[in-house]
């Protein structure tokens, strides 16, 4: 057991009602930051991107599926990958779901990956998700998004992640043995990255409002929220998340 | 005609907003701007996070015993294997005839999560004062796969002041969110986190209200789009169970 400090019920609730002023202040800076998000302009997507999706092949004003708002989780499933990354898939059982709901509030919310789409409807089949997902292999959304890279700028250096050319070797640091879980080397691996946009759809144009990548995607894994909230927090070392049938392969 | 500059109109839950529309190196600019002060949000969430790790623990004296789908359970034994506890406090009390929409919403984040909890150490269990005869038809027809007691026969709901008798109900000082929310209701939503060690059971954290609005990816993402959570001033007024929605 860790060294902790034990106390009475009224020690406990004094220093918790301490650290509730804190939580609140936090929760009204999260709104607060989430005003400046829709405060953000606007930019017109001017291409024409295709998917190829469980209903055939679609236009990003397609994948709104009627709704004002569409979100894209840039789920890391590469071409080369043999399944989707761990980490986006514990991403993906918590919005597997939410998407119903979403989709019930003007907002549609879609997975995205370069994966060709059988490969990614046998991995969709083997989790038991519901959440549309739709390739981007015939088109340069993955990379116009900055999630995906190419094996020049990766030579070269000029690959933009988390809106920064450093964002990239700051993955470097990522456990070396996930490679593996997908079945590639450490470069293949890295040439997908996670990350969410967002877009809205007024008058037939689609304008993209938002994205977010590395951390910014932390508080969309309801894994943690929770985690933060146990009493050793987030408590890892190392690459411990697995696909959640392969726990018990271990 | 749509421009590539400008503002266009919008309608939002209440009315209406303005948007600017900008050419791609003008958004980049303002999105780099907002990012550092995510950077700064979530950086000030790590330290929150750190303080909640270093709150004292309290001993759980009581012997609470539960109700679960294979029989009597005590606090202890709800940890399985494991030396932490996580609870959701889940709204449905023994006269309700199903459990609450709202905790149902939250439900259906949480669902899948168990399993990698189990990964690090820590059991996932809710808790509602509603009989199992109630739970377990309720939690087949929304399809759930965490595990569910009754609290119905013992005092957990109210030590952890989630639920509240008659006589509460009717004072003025109550203690939901420690003292700071209004309560309308018998039984009230939370979440509360816990350790084992030797047998003895702590009490490490409790959380109320809002306390749990980052639990709730949906609205997490929510945040993340252009109408932001777009509910005007009708919180969750659009929330259905899962097999409600028309669509």
């Amino acid at each position: 057991m860790p060294k902790h400090t034990t106390g009475t019920r009224e020690q406990w609730l004094a220093a918790r009602k301490e650290l509730l002023k804190a939580e609140k202040d936090l929760t009204r800076r999260s709104d607060e930051v989430a005003r400046q998000r829709q405060a953000l302009p606007w930019v017109r997507v001017e291409k024409q991107y295709r998917f190829d999706t469980d209903e055939g092949n679609a236009t990003l004003a397609d994948l709104f599926r009627g709704r004002l708002q569409l979100l894209v989780y840039h789920f890391m499933f590469g071409p080369d990958y043999t399944a989707g990354c761990p980490h986006c898939s514990a991403i993906a059982d918590g919005f597997n779901g939410n998407w119903i709901h979403l989709a019930n509030h003007d907002v549609m919310l879609w997975a995205v990956s370069r994966a060709p789409l059988d490969k990614l409807a046998a991995f969709k089949r083997r989790m038991g998700w519901t959440f549309p997902w739709a390739s981007s292999a015939a088109s340069d959304f993955n990379y116009d998004f900055n999630v995906s890279f190419t094996e020049e700028q990766q030579r070269s250096g000029t690959a933009e992640y988390n809106f920064s050319k450093t964002g990239v070797s700051d993955t470097t640091g990522a456990p070396h043995d996930l490679p593996a879980s997908v079945g590639t080397d450490w470069l293949t691996y890295i040439r997908e990255l996670p990350g969410m946009s967002a877009f809205a759809l007024e008058d037939g144009v689609v304008y993209h409002t938002y994205s977010a990548y590395a951390r910014g995607v932390d508080s969309l894994w309801g894994l943690y929220q929770w985690l933060d909230r146990a009493p050793l927090g987030r408590n890892e070392r190392g690459f411990w998340i697995r696909r959640h049938d392969e726990y018990d392969k271990r | 005609m749509a421009r590539t500059n400008g503002k266009i109109k919008i309608a939002i839950e209440g009315g209406t907003a303005d948007h600017g529309i900008v050419p791609h190196d003008r958004w980049l600019a303002a999105r780099k701007k907002l990012l550092a002060k995510e950077k700064q949000f979530t950086r000030e969430r790590d330290a929150i996070n750190k303080l909640r790790r270093q709150l004292p623990w309290e001993k759980v004296e009581k012997e609470y015993v539960f109700d679960g789908a294979g029989g009597k359970e005590t606090l202890a034994d709800l940890f399985g294997k494991h030396n932490q506890l996580l609870v959701y406090h889940f709204m449905f009390a023994p006269d309700w005839k199903q459990g609450c929409a709202h905790c149902s919403f939250w439900a259906d984040h949480f669902d899948a999560i168990g399993v990698h909890l189990a990964a690090r150490d820590t059991a996932f269990v809710v808790v509602s004062r509603a009989p199992m005869s109630k739970i377990k038809p309720f939690k087949k027809r929304l399809g759930w796969k965490f595990k569910w007691v009754s609290s119905g026969g013992n005092d957990f709901n109210y030590d952890l002041m989630v639920s509240f008798t008659p006589e509460q109900l009717k004072a003025d000082e109550l203690e939901y969110n420690y003292g700071t929310g209004p309560i309308k209701a018998t039984d009230r939503e939370g979440a509360s986190a816990f350790y084992k060690h030797r047998g003895d059971v702590y009490h490490t954290y409790s959380t109320y209200e809002r306390g749990i609005d980052l639990l709730n990816s949906t609205y997490n993402w929510l945040d993340l789009t252009a109408k932001g959570r777009d509910e005007g001033d009708r919180g969750q007024f659009w929330v259905r169970f899962r097999d409600r929605y028309d669509t």
